[in-house]
């Protein structure tokens, strides 16, 4: 029953700081001596999206698009953690577009199924937050503009 | 907010589904979690990692199941490692019509020295016994490769669903057996500190859970 949340773990799962370091040397490595592997680069992409912090997401995302534009039989991984990288901070657009890039090619692919579902969720709460922000000012201005009637006929 | 933890808090458990790439992980847990089965042509080799809950009892207990689905995929290998952290249980495997995958197991299990204790439950899960036309592995030599390896054993079809539920709950059990796998308090605090989550019941509670549970020394890798 529960089972059937949709659920991203890599959404929610960060890496240690030192399991991400033993990632960061590798590629930093490989960048010194001219040449960085599809693996290399792809393992700390990884690690950057899973990462708490916002400008890590952004060099992870950044680092997938390089890999998904060089390198075809990676495609359907960069997607995902596109789609991933893009959720986690808050690009519902981006991140629906690219996970429906996998799903097109996948159509029963159960964890951009699951994915879709969650940015669908993220969707939806911003438009609440939107809505309640939007209702504020409204309560706000109701009670500016009542408060300028009452003065106008106090006078 | 409040400390105190509701009496009958499950308790946590954390399996990991390893083995080759296409021997029927995936399935396996489809068909346990949500008693249903995709041909192979409908499904897709995971990415990454996949994650469901399942809640059980064993013994009289509640168990709350996190189980990780690990992708086979050699370029997955680095980053699979990293799930190992925390698990109580492994589920290793292979499929019974290929021989590649049952050699392969032997890597599995020093993978599993690296980055587990040695406490951690283990079974060797035989799927695909529905090929038995063309098996490539006998259950004998799998029943004593796995007595070897200190690891239960089961032959299941996640096709047909033999032997699926057994492989699931023979693992539980045992982990149930071995208090010192799961009987520590850090994962009841945890979930009363996270019971204000948005989803009750929901993955991120056992996330929580299995950080605390590395910080208590539950694991001792």
């Amino acid at each position: 029953m529960a089972s059937d949340l949709p659920y991203a773990a890599d959404a929610e799962v960060s890496l240690s700081y030192d399991e991400l370091e033993v990632l960061r040397i590798q590629y930093q490595k490989e960048l010194a001596q001219g040449y960085v592997t599809v693996q290399t680069k792809f393992n700390y992409a990884w690690g950057l999206v899973k990462a708490p912090i916002r400008d890590h997401q952004v060099e992870g995302v950044r680092l997938l698009q390089e890999l998904y534009r060089a390198e075809p039989t990676r495609r359907r991984e960069c997607l995902y953690y596109l789609a991933l990288g893009h959720f986690k901070m808050g690009n519902f657009d981006e991140a629906k577009k690219f996970n429906a890039l996998l799903m097109e090619k996948e159509p029963t692919n159960m964890q951009a199924h699951s994915l879709a579902q969650l940015i669908d969720k993220g969707v939806a709460r911003e438009g609440y937050i939107g809505m309640a922000l939007v209702g504020g000012v409204a309560a706000v201005g109701t009670l500016l503009v009542a408060g300028l009637i009452r003065r106008a006929t106090r006078k | 907010m409040a400390p105190a933890p509701k009496p009958p808090a499950p308790i946590n458990c954390k399996l990991l589904l390893i083995g080759n790439s296409s021997v029927g992980k995936s399935s396996l847990l489809l068909r346990f979690s949500d008693e249903q089965w995709l041909p192979e042509d409908e499904s897709s080799a995971t990415i990454g990692v996949d994650f469901r809950v399942h809640k059980m009892d064993v013994k009289g207990k509640k168990v709350k199941l996190s189980i990780w689905d690990t992708a086979g995929q050699e370029r997955f290998r680095t980053i699979t490692s990293s799930y190992y952290r925390g698990a109580q249980g492994i589920i290793l495997v292979y499929d019974v019509s290929n021989r590649e995958s049952f050699d392969a197991l032997p890597r599995w299990f020093s993978e599993l020295e690296t980055y587990v204790s040695d406490k951690v439950v283990k079974i060797l899960v035989g799927n695909k016994v529905d090929k038995e036309f063309s098996r490539q592995v006998p259950t004998a030599e799998a029943q004593a490769f796995a007595t070897r390896m200190n690891s239960l054993f089961v032959e299941a079809s996640a096709k047909t669903s033999v032997g699926v539920k057994e492989a699931f709950t023979d693992v539980v059990e045992r982990i149930m057996d071995i208090p010192e796998l799961w009987d520590s308090a850090p994962g009841v605090g945890a979930s009363a500190k996270t019971a204000g989550g948005q989803m009750p019941g929901g993955g991120n509670v056992n996330l929580a859970d299995e950080n605390e549970q590395e910080g208590g020394g539950g694991c001792s890798c």
